[in-house]
């Protein structure tokens, strides 16, 4: 009995010292991430939001602190008008613009997840923003022209969006559907190209997600009879749904952390201006309606999440 | 009993079968099936028919939006600016020119810039992909105290835009060291791309961790055991088993990791004061342009001129990463369920 005890108590210390050992392993494979982090993420971090509670006056090797508690926040938010309206805006286009680019992007995926001639081609195509629309190219071709300090953008942009589609419109002979319902496609197709443009990633994802369907789900599902729209909300949509959230929580992050956004723009103006206390409770401000904005769909959207037991 | 008895009924048909047409067969065959049959087949043949041809459509328009500015830069570039004004130019242009394109590379010194790029890049690519993979791999197979917080702070860097703490920042490299008693100016050197990178810092690397983390934690768990069993320590594991296995997430990442720092220009703008990377360069084209055809910054040339310019700076500074784009391309389309995307 007693050596019995001692048998498991001596496995219980070995396996302590093992579980020990690769937890010491652990560490030292994350460690350089470590240390880069507390450098180069943390200690900012937290220097920016004590920044955002002071009045900031940069010397030479050192910085001035005057600490005016919350002023800088209320600051922001009651007298700089033009950050308050930015903010609304930016938060408005995301809310709209998010569910279309996920939606649109897991149409894409599934026609490109089908079997047709020139696949290779017509994915190549697809992603080819994935390449191209982080970069200054993107503000360019896309008309963004403000920072570069250029007139005439509007001209430029509109050249490849509105006008194709008036054009579009007058070639199919439709003249006479009525104003509203001709601004309401002018302006979905305004935005087409920016939600072409910005579903790169997201179309990737869902596409790596739809591979990971299993065949015999398929095969059960033709066996029963299911048309495709039975198939698509029955298989297709359950197993792509925790990758739903992963898209909307990238798609949200990326509209709202783009440096071309409104609310950015308006933080690095400030920043121009020397007025670092001011830009540090902006992005704060900005950091933490977003952090809630994306706790709260979190929450909401994994109610519907179907999860698979691994 | 019933077995045999079906058995027996599908000889016979088949026996029947052989005796008739085809076309009798079919009939046959359509008597036998329920009303709600037919329907479900003739609705999958028409829908057979119709969805390939609306598909090419969908398909072929998109790809429309997304190739336009590409076909339009082409076209820009190699004409000459009064062809714009022309309003009988829409694509083909009239004076064909290469002119504008040698231009536009004086302006962006094309060749000096390329070469600091590629430098910058690549190095802060691979440097960044190797110390991603490095810690994606200690948070998908090792337990250890505290690794859900330090998960957060992952997501927190995915999370947090650089914005934010790119001013701190700015001041940390400005005066490097410790306790402000030696201190070293960082700014304007590579260090202040090459620190963060070399510690899974850089550019997205939360992005990129994430991706190592899940890639990793798909890979079967035997490997290693087999590996440990036979006496390889973690790091030998690590480098001789695994690393070979994720070769596809290792190209699909690096992809990633080189564009995001060829087209970056936020981070390299606020840590060089002058820095000729081809991100930095285009986005200042119209300065350089000023200086270095008309060596004045004064000379107003109408916007729509410009647009020759603009599209050929374009046009030169995607070059390279789609011959890049082009290479890696297969492995990239047809090979993402390997590269560790989905979880």
């Amino acid at each position: 009995m007693s050596s019995a005890e001692s048998k498991s108590g001596k496995k219980a210390r070995n396996k302590l010292t093992y579980e020990r050992r690769k937890s010491l392993y652990g560490y030292g494979f994350i460690g350089i991430w470590i240390i880069g982090t507390l450098i180069f993420f943390i200690k900012p971090l937290i220097t920016s939001l004590i920044w955002s509670f002071n009045d900031v006056t940069i010397g030479k090797g050192h910085t001035d602190l005057k600490w005016v508690g919350f002023e800088n926040f209320s600051a922001a938010i009651m007298d700089d008008r033009t950050y308050a309206e930015n903010l609304g805006a930016t938060l408005l286009e995301t809310l709209w613009k998010t569910p279309l680019i996920l939606i649109f992007s897991l149409f894409i995926a599934v026609v490109l997840n089908q079997k047709f001639k020139g696949r290779t081609f017509a994915r190549a195509i697809f992603f080819l923003p994935v390449i191209i629309a982080t970069g200054p190219v993107y503000k360019i071709i896309s008309g963004d022209m403000d920072t570069t300090g250029n007139a005439g953008a509007g001209q430029f942009s509109t050249m490849f969006s509105t006008d194709l589609v008036g054009e579009l419109l007058q070639f199919l002979g439709v003249y006479g559907i009525s104003e509203k319902l001709t601004t309401l496609i002018q302006s979905v197709a305004d935005n087409i190209f920016g939600i072409v443009w910005s579903a790169g990633i997201q179309i990737l994802i869902f596409l790596a997600a739809l591979q990971n369907i299993p065949p015999s789900a398929r095969e059960a599902a033709q066996m029963e009879g299911a048309t495709s729209w039975e198939y698509f909300w029955k298989i297709t949509f359950p197993y792509v749904s925790p990758f739903i959230l992963a898209n909307l929580i990238f798609t949200a992050i990326d509209s709202f952390t783009s440096p071309t956004n409104l609310v950015m723009k308006r933080i690095l103006d400030i920043k121009q201006d020397w007025r670092f206390g001011m830009s540090s409770a902006m992005a704060w401000i900005y950091f933490m309606i977003v952090l809630i904005a994306v706790a709260i769909i979190t929450a909401i959207v994994n109610k519907f999440i179907y999860y698979e037991v691994d | 009993m019933s077995d045999s008895l079906s058995a027996a009924d599908n000889v016979k048909t088949h026996e029947i079968g052989g005796g008739l047409t085809k076309k009798q067969a079919k009939k046959i065959r359509m008597e036998t099936m329920t009303k709600e049959e037919i329907g479900y087949l003739r609705r999958k043949a028409l829908l057979d028919r119709v969805w390939p041809v609306f598909r090419f459509l969908i398909i072929f328009g998109l790809s429309f939006v997304i190739l336009y500015p590409l076909i339009y830069m082409i076209s820009c570039a190699f004409r000459e600016r009064n062809d714009m004004n022309d309003p009988t130019v829409m694509w083909i242009p009239r004076h064909f020119t290469l002119e504008i394109i040698k231009e536009t590379m004086t302006a962006m010194d094309f060749g000096e810039t390329i070469k600091n790029t590629l430098i910058l890049n690549i190095g802060c690519s691979l440097v960044q992909v190797l110390s991603c993979a490095v810690t994606g791999y200690g948070f998908a197979r090792f337990k250890f105290k505290g690794k859900g917080f330090l998960f957060g702070v992952v997501i927190m860097m995915i999370l947090v835009p650089t914005q934010i703490i790119s001013l701190p920042l700015y001041n940390q490299f400005r005066y490097f060291g410790i306790n402000e008693s030696i201190s070293i100016n960082l700014i304007d050197t590579m260090a202040t791309m090459y620190l963060p990178a070399l510690t899974a810092n850089g550019i997205r690397s939360g992005l990129m961790i994430l991706i190592f983390r899940q890639f990793f934690k798909g890979l079967p768990r035997e490997l290693e055991d087999a590996a440990y069993i036979d006496g390889c320590g973690p790091l030998k594991t690590f480098i001789r088993v695994m690393v070979p296995n994720a070769a596809s997430a290792f190209l699909t990442v690096f992809l990633f990791s080189v564009v995001w720092y060829w087209n970056d220009y936020y981070v390299s703008s606020t840590f060089f004061n002058n820095n000729k990377t081809v991100a930095l360069m285009l986005q200042n084209l119209d300065s350089q342009l000023r200086m270095a055809l008309f060596s004045s910054s004064t000379v107003e040339i109408s916007s729509r001129e410009q647009i020759v310019w603009k599209e050929a700076g374009c046009l030169l500074s995607i070059t390279p990463i789609l011959i890049l784009y082009t290479i890696l391309q297969k492995h990239f389309t047809e090979g993402i369920e390997r590269s560790g995307l989905v979880g």
